[in-house]
């Protein structure tokens, strides 16, 4: 085991490792976990250990039990029985405080940086170096960030507030916060799930430094290259139990999904019947603002073309402008040989577009507001009359989508926040499905959605095609560019580098290309750097 | 599931499956709490004083509420949109100035006063409205600057003095009674009534909550913003107007102070009533229980005699009480 190798080749300089004679203490135990809420199981006889340092990915799909048990662990929670043990101390009466004199930090999912502090102030914050009990010793405070940062090898100029900063980069400084606090396990809830794929190997870096250090990990995420690329153990919830623990390098991908679901997954991406050659949606020389380069594209009936390209290739702001969400400085967008006259959302609705935005908690969804409510809100004229809402047809409606899709949930007046990743995102496509729309714009439509409603969004998409909807899908993900898409047109800098066909997607350079062609550097050199 | 059950029976099933009935009673009063405060300051004032619980008594409390709850309404879908209107209470003002200069002007012609108060009323919330949507000034500066606006027009109708002499007929938009109530009461029913349906039923109050609720997924999903936040402003100005009418009729008169202050008391209606001040989470039942509390407070305290200075002081504290309450028996509900 890799930890065993790690700690007979350091150890001397390792004063961390606490042992007790030639056994090493775990970091993170956890015996005989039980949890329920309402009577309802959450977590019913969970036990396993976390070594100092090493990464331990805790896989599940969405409403496994991760949450609860990072809850517990951070003492958030009591349990019901069972005991959570901290470096060789159980944490007898949970209280967050305790967990934290004990190590424990959590990075969460949705970062909360003090968005216009700096970043030495967001380190410092809570343990600011004073003068005289109250005095800030600002050049103190920089000269420790510094250090700090520079111990990750992370350039960033201290100095810089924070809401300057890439989430990969917020990310890493609240990582550092939280280790620079002295925690010794460090629990991060997903923490590339909004990160761009380019800038994942940065925050690798710092956890394998950390790894290092001797701080042991707890790590979830729904990327199956991710667990290849970092963990040294495997930990596999489902409904709250314990289905696979296995150290990384001996277990292989599919045998997660199938401890994730319950099932073997099958194939991920749907079949794909050939589309066909009406053109749908065509677009002319859209150019987002003055002298910026334009874009033309073509979808046809049935067709799922994909949109590749780095963060900040243009992608969304493409997608966007051909919905009338960001008005366009020029060019034409035309849906079945009609051309949009003016530019508005209303106006493309109403000519048959549909998007699905990249985050729906921020333009997605009415978090506050029902199933119902958000089902039908694009349409809801159709279920009025004088603007008096018709409640049977739109319960009606809104009952038949969330059966199409599948959704889990226990009644139309629940409020989304309460759904997870993958249900929202449910609903977020079915509600445009009502007039049958003609185009269906999708951006990043699997972030943050686990395994198993990941295949059911595949799935929807390739029906929804097959009806004759020309589908146009901007995605980071290569597996997912690749394997549900007719054809992919990739971008870098606002402009379309280039296409690749079905027969380019399916020869095994197709992620070099791909590649190749977002960031304009050699394919060759890329190759080579993957082999390594 | 095919049919879903009504909201209404889904809450009471949540509320009382598998729970004893005392279990359900308090849930029913911790729900409920803001109810239950009321309740229990109407109670106290009606045991200290005879003349509190009386029918006139009563009718003086709603006569008193009405000019509050027409602007406490336009202010609910207002803050309901995120945003915020500062300047009823001068609106009040300018528009119980221009009906009453009117009246004096055209005394045979006295259906014209509420025209044009109802008409200022409307102008000054499409400002608002416009400043709002179409320019994107924030809510709080541009009905700020509004209420400055408003109120300087307000003393520059009379040249700084109240208008005296308006024809006696103009107290009949106060005064008449049609099915047993005055106009104003009967316009605050029908306006509960109506905000309510508005809010719950139709696609307008949909909308309204889907904008304070999260704008930009309003917007990508067609919903109009710009021309819902113009309604919004446009429907709170054109209440106050009303109102302005309503308090100058009932004084026979008009004067640039009506009104000043008018929008903290609606605010504060809006927000002890359960609404976020961030848009998208309060009701009609919140205002009308906020609004309500607080026109129970000031007649209550008046009529036990307290002196005015501290009546203030008593009424500020009780209603950071009441929300401090409202808000912890809220929080114990939802664990």
């Amino acid at each position: 085991m890799r930890v065993v190798a790690l700690i007979t080749t350091h150890s001397p300089s390792r004063t961390h490792t606490e042992t007790k004679g030639s056994r090493v203490v775990p970091a993170l135990q956890v015996d005989g976990l039980f949890k329920a809420f309402g009577g309802v199981p959450v977590l019913h006889d969970l036990s396993f250990a976390v070594e100092p340092g090493s990464v331990v990915v805790l896989a599940g799909e969405n409403g496994a039990g991760k949450s609860t048990l990072f809850n517990i662990v951070m003492g958030r929670l009591p349990a019901d029985s069972g005991t959570v043990t901290l470096r060789g101390t159980e944490l007898t009466h949970p209280s967050p405080r305790h967990a934290r004199d004990l190590g424990v930090a959590l990075v969460p999912q949705e970062l909360a940086p003090y968005e216009d502090l700096t970043v030495a102030e967001n380190i410092a914050v809570g343990r600011e170096p004073r003068a005289a009990g109250f005095v800030l010793r600002r050049r103190q405070m920089r000269a420790h960030a510094r250090e700090l940062l520079a111990e990750f090898d992370v350039d960033v100029d201290p100095d810089l507030p924070m809401n300057r900063l890439s989430v990969a980069l917020t990310q890493i400084v609240e990582i550092v916060k939280a280790t620079s606090s002295g925690a010794k396990i460090l629990l991060l809830d997903e923490p590339t799930s909004s990160i761009p794929e380019a800038e994942v190997e940065r925050l690798y870096q710092v956890i394998r430094r950390l790894r290092d250090r001797g701080v042991a990990m707890v790590y979830t995420t729904h990327r199956m290259q991710e667990i290849e690329a970092i963990a040294d153990r495997v930990v596999v919830l489902r409904d709250g139990g314990l289905t696979l623990d296995e150290p990384a390098r001996e277990v292989r991908p599919h045998q997660i999904v199938t401890a994730m679901i319950g099932r073997e997954l099958g194939t991920m991406f749907p079949e794909r019947p050939a589309p066909g050659t009406t053109p749908v949606l065509e677009v002319n020389e859209l150019r987002r603002r003055p002298g910026r380069p334009t874009v033309d594209l073509t979808v046809h009936a049935g067709e799922v073309v994909g949109l590749g390209g780095l963060v900040g290739a243009g992608r969304s702001a493409t997608l966007k402008a051909i919905f009338g969400a960001n008005r366009a400085a020029a060019g034409t967008v035309t849906v079945n040989g009609k051309a949009l006259h003016r530019q508005s959302v209303r106006a493309s609705i109403d000519a048959g577009l549909a998007f699905v935005p990249e985050d729906r908690k921020r333009d997605g969804l009415v978090l506050g507001r029902s199933i119902l409510d958000n089902m039908t809100l694009p349409y809801i004229a159709d279920y009025s009359r004088f603007g008096v809402m018709r409640s049977r047809a739109r319960t009606a409606a809104a009952t038949r989508h969330v059966e199409d899709m599948r959704l889990r949930y226990r009644s139309l007046q629940q409020l989304t926040e309460t759904l997870s990743g993958g249900n929202q995102q449910k609903i977020v496509i079915a509600r445009w499905m009502d007039r049958s729309p003609a185009v269906l714009l999708l951006d990043e439509p699997t972030r943050g959605v686990d395994v198993g409603a990941r295949s059911e969004i595949y799935r929807i998409i390739s029906e929804l095609a097959a009806t004759g909807l020309a589908v146009l899908v901007a995605s980071s993900d290569m597996p997912e560019l690749i394997g549900l898409t007719h054809r992919v047109l990739v971008m870098r800098d606002g402009a379309i580098a280039g296409e690749l066909d079905r027969a380019d997607l399916d020869a095994p350079d197709a992620q070099a290309r791909i590649f190749h062609l977002a960031s304009g550097e050699d394919a060759a050199r890329h190759t080579t750097e993957e082999g390594r | 599931m095919t049919r879903t059950t009504p909201a209404f029976f889904a809450n009471v099933r949540q509320l009382t499956e598998g729970k004893s009935a005392r279990e359900v009673a308090t849930a029913l009063l911790v729900r409920n709490a803001m109810v239950l405060i009321l309740l229990v300051v109407i109670c106290y004032f009606a045991y200290r004083s005879a003349r509190f619980a009386t029918l006139d008594n009563v009718t003086t409390i709603l006569i008193a509420a009405a000019p509050f709850a027409l602007i406490a309404l336009g202010q609910t879908l207002v803050i309901l949109t995120g945003g915020i209107d500062l300047s009823v209470g001068s609106v009040i003002a300018v528009s119980a100035m221009s009906a009453a200069w009117t009246a004096v002007r055209v005394p045979d012609q006295l259906w014209l006063a509420p025209v044009v108060a109802t008409g200022v009323g409307l102008l000054a919330g499409a400002v608002n409205g416009l400043l709002v949507s179409r320019f994107s000034v924030p809510p709080f500066v541009a009905t700020l600057g509004m209420l400055t606006a408003a109120s300087g027009f307000a003393y520059a109708i009379g040249n700084g003095a109240p208008i005296n002499g308006v024809p006696d007929g103009y107290g009949a938009f106060a005064n008449t009674e049609v099915l047993g109530m005055k106009i104003p009461v009967l316009l605050m029913i029908v306006g509960f009534i109506t905000f309510w349906f508005v809010l719950r039923h139709t696609t307008f109050g949909l909308r309204i909550y889907a904008i304070g609720g999260n704008s930009s997924a309003a917007s990508l999903a067609g919903v109009p913003t710009e021309r819902t936040r113009v309604w919004v402003y446009l429907i709170s100005g054109g209440l106050a107007g009303v109102s302005g009418l309503m308090i100058s009729s009932r004084v026979i008169s008009g004067s640039p102070t009506l009104g000043q202050g008018y929008e903290l008391d609606a605010i504060a209606a809006v927000v002890i009533g359960g609404a976020s001040l961030f848009g998208g989470r309060g009701t009609v039942w919140g205002t009308l229980l906020g609004l309500m509390l607080i026109q129970t407070l000031n007649n209550g305290l008046q009529i036990l005699v307290i002196p005015p200075y501290w009546q203030a002081v008593i009424k500020g504290a009780l209603i950071a009480a009441a929300v401090a309450i409202d808000v912890w028996a809220t929080r114990r509900t939802r664990s």
